[in-house]
């Protein structure tokens, strides 16, 4: 109980003591503004092509890495910011690219089911046909 | 062509199963952390050695082969060289899966085309039957008209009245000889045609009915009626009528149609009724 505020103290000393290490390294610290922008638009996209339905897999990896890399921002590590949107960016791609091909996909079976209904429906009828023929 | 279709579809929806399972499992035992390069090039290798598939998404494709190469020049093992081999690998799904989507695309038409030919044969079909239908039903129309027209037409030949009964034909004393029960030759005309009536409505039943004028004795009478409707009757059954069709009764004079004061009147009574039953009465109220 009392140890709790000296953990949280040091531990917050820790993370500021990192960061300023990390920035002291890092050559230009700059925030990847038009990767992260790029991410957000291809997310929307494919949220937009219905990706939550058909992909939702790459969809949630997707906003999983932009997290990761909004976090990344916070603690001020850029390069890794970058890399994650860009990652972030080409998941939401893929999303999207799944999303539209289930959809071409779906279209086809939808189209074949239509032929085969119409196919059965003319077995059918000539199946009925011969049976009247051979009752009367 | 139409064999070689279903053999297309079944090697598409073979190959679309295929894909399935190389994304789910690509996707359960490569995780965003261990990328490898290995594999986005031998995915790569596959898709454009695919036929179906090679040249379908040519813009997805090279982007794929970029980001391949520039996985390959980098350090192996860097944070960035861990990066680029990610990248690569989405680049390759996403241009196996353009592919596949450009796939379903060109087959579109080739369905949309199956499906219209498969709706024009239906709907063909359904006309062809509706006309066959009307036609019979119009046939089976004119066919009962043209029933019910030749009954009528024999009626009248038959000069037979219709009543509530049925149809009632009344032979004249004319047909017998003055006391005799044995039909005269002229009679056979008339009662062929009844044989023949009879003959083709098998479901009317006939009752045969003798009757007198009050001359002589009763019973003597009705004995004679009796006999004459049994003489119509053996005459009917040697035309070839069913003897349980026809029913006989003599009523002697109980039933005269005229005054027995007259010659005239007495002529009228002399007569033998043949009821032809309707059908319904014949089958609801039958008598023997």
């Amino acid at each position: 109980m009392f140890l709790t505020p000296i953990i949280r103290r040091t531990s917050i000393a820790a993370v500021l003591c990192t960061i300023s290490l990390l920035s002291a390294c890092a050559a230009t610290p700059q925030r990847p503004s038009s990767a992260l922008q790029s991410a957000e638009r291809a997310i929307a996209t494919a949220e937009d092509a219905r990706a939550v339905q058909h992909a939702p897999l790459e969809l949630r990896q997707a906003r999983d890495k932009l997290a990761a890399a909004n976090n990344a921002v916070e603690k001020d590590e850029m390069d890794i910011a970058r890399r994650l949107a860009e990652e972030a960016a080409v998941l939401a791609e893929l999303a999207l690219a799944r999303s539209e091909m289930q959809v071409a996909l779906e279209t086809n079976k939808e189209l074949k089911n239509t032929t085969d209904m119409y196919k059965d429906e003319l077995t059918r009828k000539k199946v009925l046909n011969r049976r009247a023929g051979e009752s009367s | 062509m139409k064999s070689r279709n279903s053999t297309f579809s079944l090697r598409c929806s073979l190959a679309s199963m295929l894909f399935a399972t190389l994304v789910v499992s690509g996707c359960a035992s490569a995780p965003a952390t261990q990328s490898s390069l290995e594999g986005a090039k031998s995915q790569l290798a596959e898709l454009q050695s695919n036929s179906l598939l090679a040249n379908r998404a040519p813009v997805a494709m090279r982007d794929a082969e970029q980001a391949v190469k520039a996985a390959e020049q980098a350090d192996t093992g860097s944070e960035d060289g861990e990066h680029l081999v990610f990248m690569a690998e989405q680049k390759v799904r996403i241009a196996e899966t353009r592919a596949w989507e450009r796939y379903y695309d060109d087959e579109r038409q080739t369905l949309i085309d199956e499906r219209d030919r498969a709706q024009l044969a239906a709907r063909t079909r359904e006309a062809e039957q509706a006309r066959e239908e009307a036609r019979h039903a119009t046939l089976q129309a004119e066919t009962s008209q043209e029933e019910t027209a030749q009954l009528r037409r024999q009626i009248e030949e038959l000069n037979a009245k219709p009543t509530e009964q049925g149809l009632v034909l009344t032979l004249r004393e004319v047909l017998f000889e003055t006391d005799e029960y044995a039909l005269k030759a002229g009679a056979h005309a008339d009662l062929d045609r009844l044989a023949d009536f009879l003959k083709q409505y098998e479901e009317r039943d006939v009752r045969i009915q003798g009757h007198t004028d009050s001359t002589g004795d009763e019973s003597y009478n009705r004995e004679l009626s009796q006999q004459r409707a049994n003489a119509v009757k053996e005459y009917l059954v040697s035309q070839g009528i069913a003897p349980q069709r026809i029913a006989t009764l003599g009523r002697g004079e109980a039933m005269p149609i005229a005054n027995n004061d007259s010659s005239a009147g007495r002529q009228l009574n002399r007569r033998v009724e043949i009821l032809i039953e309707n059908p319904a009465v014949a089958t609801t109220g039958r008598r023997r």
